[in-house]
């Protein structure tokens, strides 16, 4: 069980700052992930941390050893790329095998504790096989098998998942989440996908060019995000963000009328989830817009009204049949959040 | 219908194109299987004979000491071209190092010069050092034609392997000669054959520099046939047989690489 | 880190093989052509003439003769060449038992040495026995008993030709590497769009082939250039000087006449020449990479 620190890190490639100087403690055992969009960062610090970049300035602590120098083969760490990284001309047993044979241990050992973590991720039938044999889901559990088979002191997962299909996707999700309990291994985990995120890290780290924007524990980064980037980002479907401002202790856009605590202002930006809105009568509706759209997901339908810029999104249930063009109405939900965000900066407001 | 006539012209044409590629092997082929009054007609209806290979390896030509020759030069110029310039390749490949781009143009550019501006130097130098017609000269100078070249298509191969397996493993632990060991050599092991064969190729037919720098002793293959123009004319049946021992060994280690022809030799020019 | 050693280290044998046997003799060479130095008068290097090496080829005939020789025989060889190559690869870019023995024998003459092309073709169109002088005479009655070789128009067709059956194949393979990075989604959309073979080829996927085109362009060219074994062993420069590239007449001063230091600075322009074209060449390469990533 280690900690890992990344204290006032930060990366440059040439003249372009890759990463900003910025810390950030991994607590020992933990799952972080993190998240964000193509080019925020986070693949380039997990390779810091796994010693396959250089850090321009800063240090980089694994339990508490500096290990800004050390070669990967030195810090006892186990990775998980996204295309697997396997060795095309090795068969299972041997990618499985092979960080042990580097350390040394015999054959007769290695073949034992390579077949003990073949059976746990079921593949001690395909040990023989060659990579190029194996579908893409094999393949990732051969990947998976090569990290677990020694004890390191840190996982690290570089989207491991995002080259699977869907189903399976959702499949592996549980199991790495139930390794994770198993093995409590430190886990620092990289994805875009904001649902990966959301199921399986203790804590999730949102980046943005370069920049940690928001650490917290799941539940926290969905219910109280600390801007708009994070608000947008986070939840399937995202949160309804509407662009107004508030007058007479109500926030006001076109259709819409929510009442707020918050002084007057404008440059507003309203955020509501669409499962904290429901659909009402008439009477005292807070939004009122005509149907623009209606997907059935199967357990619930998302009904988008339009009025002009202002676009929302709702979830409703499974069996409506509003048609499209028809007036709705809409109002939060009475336990449901609403978050206020300054337009120009995006930052929330506390009400 | 229309497709039935494109169909036959297409295998026309292909038909073609195979006999123009064959046609001057096989009547090389033909020839040397001649006596020598039938060499000078055109027939097809002969006796075959080998006795012009025997002719050619016995004095005054004396063919086998030139496949020797080529054989040694040749195989020695793969034996220290390759791993030097896999090395390199692999560093230009991998390694972000400072000035890689100029350095590796520097290599590139050495191809494009032509070998008569080299060979000047170097036959005034070799006839300093006492050492013309010696095959260590040959293969001094065949390794300037070869290393650029060979550096470039097995970079090209290594640039082809994906990076993952080679992180993969520093991070299970190996160090980066391990890697190159354990995880790149085998897998570009295809390429790295390819690219000694090629390079094998080019020794066995290089001409100029086997012309000026030997006189006897080291003469080569290639221009082990200029032998056969004597005054009285040329011995064609005698230089067919011998251009068959030039082409046979490189024939059958063509056909062999010809496969990743495309990707080695025009994995510079193309994406 | 400890890489950054192991970067240079691993790129030391290849360099000290490239700096000893081409970087010297380039520079030793570059010195010579400043010098005078005929080998069979002296033994040693002369004495520094400047640029009069230089100076005397732009006023002699054999090296004007030669300029012009190498121009008529690079772009000839360029132009037929890539037409061929264009077309055959285009031809043996589908599947079929018959493509695939087309491709694989294809390699053939690439494989073969031009110095014994050079043979091979003059036995081949010795106008009394070779097979095809005679063969082209019976055909085409008008080519009966032409004297190929000793012809200077004709000889420097059959010394094209050598090099044409030689490159083409190398050519090809380019060409299809070319044609095989085009996505076949262009011309299928162009079918459905309507159009038929001939202008699916020619507004669809040679407009792609714009800069593979280019680059095997300027690779052949840099190769016609350095052409010389088949002027030794087909026409001999000859008739007369009408075969004698400038790559032929280079080796013909020094080591027919032993001018060493007419014959370096020869060697030289020849070398500038080809550097120009190398650089064009490189940045093709680099600026094609940059659009294929499109």
């Amino acid at each position: 069980m280690t900690e890992v620190r990344l204290v006032d890190v930060e990366k440059r490639y040439g003249a372009f700052l890759a990463l900003p100087k910025q810390s950030l403690t991994i607590e020992e055992g933990e799952f972080l992930v993190l998240l964000g969009p193509s080019g925020c960062g986070k693949t380039t610090t997990m390779r810091m941390i796994a010693g396959l970049e250089d850090i321009t300035s800063g240090d980089i602590l694994i339990g508490d050893e500096r290990v800004n120098d050390k070669p990967p083969k030195d810090r006892d760490i186990a990775m998980v790329f996204q295309n697997y990284g396997l060795y095309p001309h090795m068969t299972v047993a041997q990618n499985i095998g092979y960080p042990l044979k580097l350390r040394g241990m015999d054959r007769a050992k290695r073949n034992e504790r390579v077949l003990e973590i073949a059976k746990k991720v079921e593949l001690e039938t395909l040990l023989k096989r060659r990579p190029s044999e194996l579908s893409g889901g094999q393949r990732q559990r051969v990947a998976l098998a090569r990290a677990i088979v020694r004890t390191p002191k840190i996982f690290l997962m570089d989207e491991p998942l995002s080259n699977l299909d869907a189903k399976l996707r959702v499949t592996m999700r549980a199991e790495l989440k139930h390794l994770h309990y198993e093995l409590g291994v430190t886990t620092v985990y990289v994805t875009h996908d904001q649902m990966e995120a959301m199921t399986l890290a203790s804590r999730i780290a949102v980046m943005r060019e370069g920049r940690i924007v928001q650490l917290d524990t799941p539940k926290k980064i969905y219910s109280e995000p600390i801007d708009l980037f994070v608000a947008g980002f986070i939840g399937s479907p995202s949160m309804n963000l509407i662009e107004g401002a508030v007058e007479n202790g109500f926030f006001v856009a076109k259709g819409v009328k929510i009442p707020v605590q918050l002084a007057d202002r404008r440059d507003v930006v309203l955020g509501v989830r669409p499962e904290d809105l429901e659909i009402v009568k008439q009477e005292g509706a807070a939004i009122t817009a005509p149907a623009y759209a209606l997907e059935l997901t199967g357990e619930s339908t998302l009904l988008t009204v339009k009025d002009g810029a202002t676009s929302i999104c709702v979830r409703g249930p499974a069996d409506l049949e509003t048609k499209i063009d028809e007036v709705c109405y809409l109002a939060p939900q009475a336990g449901g959040r609403i978050h206020l965000f300054d337009k120009s900066t995006g930052t929330r407001i506390d009400a | 219908m229309k497709n039935r006539i494109y169909w036959a012209i297409e295998r026309t044409l292909l038909l073609l194109v195979s006999f123009v590629v064959l046609f001057p092997i096989f009547w090389m082929f033909l020839t040397s299987l001649k006596k020598p009054r039938d060499a000078y007609s055109i027939t097809l209806n002969f006796q075959p004979t080998l006795e012009n290979f025997a002719t050619v390896f016995a004095d005054p030509w004396n063919l086998g000491s030139m496949v020797l020759n080529s054989v040694i030069v040749a195989g020695v110029t793969v034996l220290i071209a390759v791993p030097c310039a896999s090395l390199a390749a692999y560093s230009f490949s991998r390694f972000r190092v400072k000035g890689r781009k100029i350095l590796f143009f520097l290599v590139l550019s050495t191809q494009f010069i032509p070998a008569v501006v080299i060979v000047l130097p170097f036959f005034l130098m070799f006839r300093s050092l006492g050492l013309l017609d010696t095959r260590i000269a040959l293969i001094i100078v065949n390794l300037a034609i070869v290393t650029p070249f060979v550096i470039w298509m097995i970079k090209g191969f290594i640039d082809a392997i994906p990076v993952d397996s080679e992180e993969a493993a520093l991070i299970d632990g190996a160090s980066r000669l391990r890697v190159i060991r354990d995880i790149v050599l085998p897998m570009a092991a295809p390429g790295i054959l390819t690219s000694s064969i090629f390079c094998f190729i080019l020794t066995w037919n290089e001409f100029l520099f086997s012309l000026i720098l030997t006189r006897r002793d080291a003469v080569t293959l290639p221009v082990g046939l200029v032998n056969f123009r004597t005054e009285r004319g040329d011995l064609w049946e005698l230089m067919s047989a011998a251009g068959v021992m030039i082409t046979v060994p490189i024939f059958i280690m063509a056909i062999l690489i010809q496969k990743h022809f495309t990707r080695g030799m025009t994995a510079g020019a193309i994406k | 880190m400890q890489d950054r050693f192991l970067s240079y280290a691993l790129l030391v044998p290849a360099f000290v093989i490239v700096l000893a046997t081409t970087i010297y003799p380039l520079v030793y060479s570059f010195v010579t052509s400043f010098r005078e130095w005929d080998l069979t008068r002296q033994r040693r290097p002369g004495d520094f003439v400047g640029f009069e090496n230089y100076a005397h080829a732009v006023t002699e005939t054999g090296f004007q003769n030669s300029l012009w020789v190498t121009t008529i025989f690079v772009v000839t060889s360029v132009a037929l060449t890539l037409l061929l190559a264009m077309s055959l690869a285009l031809l043996l870019r589908r599947k079929g038992s018959l493509h695939t023995f087309t491709r694989i024998i294809l390699i053939l003459p690439f494989a073969m040495s031009p110095a014994l092309i050079g043979v091979s073709y003059r036995f081949m169109f010795n106008p009394e026995f070779g097979v095809l002088a005679v063969g082209l005479g019976s055909i085409f009655p008008g080519l009966k008993d032409t004297p190929w070789l000793a012809d200077p128009d004709l000889a420097m067709a059959v010394l094209i030709a050598t090099d044409v059956w030689h490159w083409t194949p190398y050519m090809t393979f380019m060409c299809l590497g070319g044609l095989a990075s085009i996505p076949r989604e262009t011309e299928e959309a162009a079918r459905i769009d309507g159009a038929s073979g001939f202008r699916i080829v020619w507004e669809i996927v040679l407009p792609q082939m714009k800069g593979v085109l280019l680059v095997t362009a300027i690779l052949k060219t840099i190769f016609a250039l350095k052409m010389f074994d088949q002027v030794v062993t087909l026409t001999g420069g000859g008739p007369g000087t009408s075969t004698e590239t400038l790559a032929y007449f280079v080796f013909n001063v020094g080591f027919e006449w032993y001018d060493m230091g007419y014959a370096s600075s020869l060697a030289w322009i020849l070398t500038l020449i080809m550097m120009l074209i190398s650089v064009w060449y490189v940045r093709m390469l680099l600026s094609e990479k940059k659009m294929a990533t499109v």
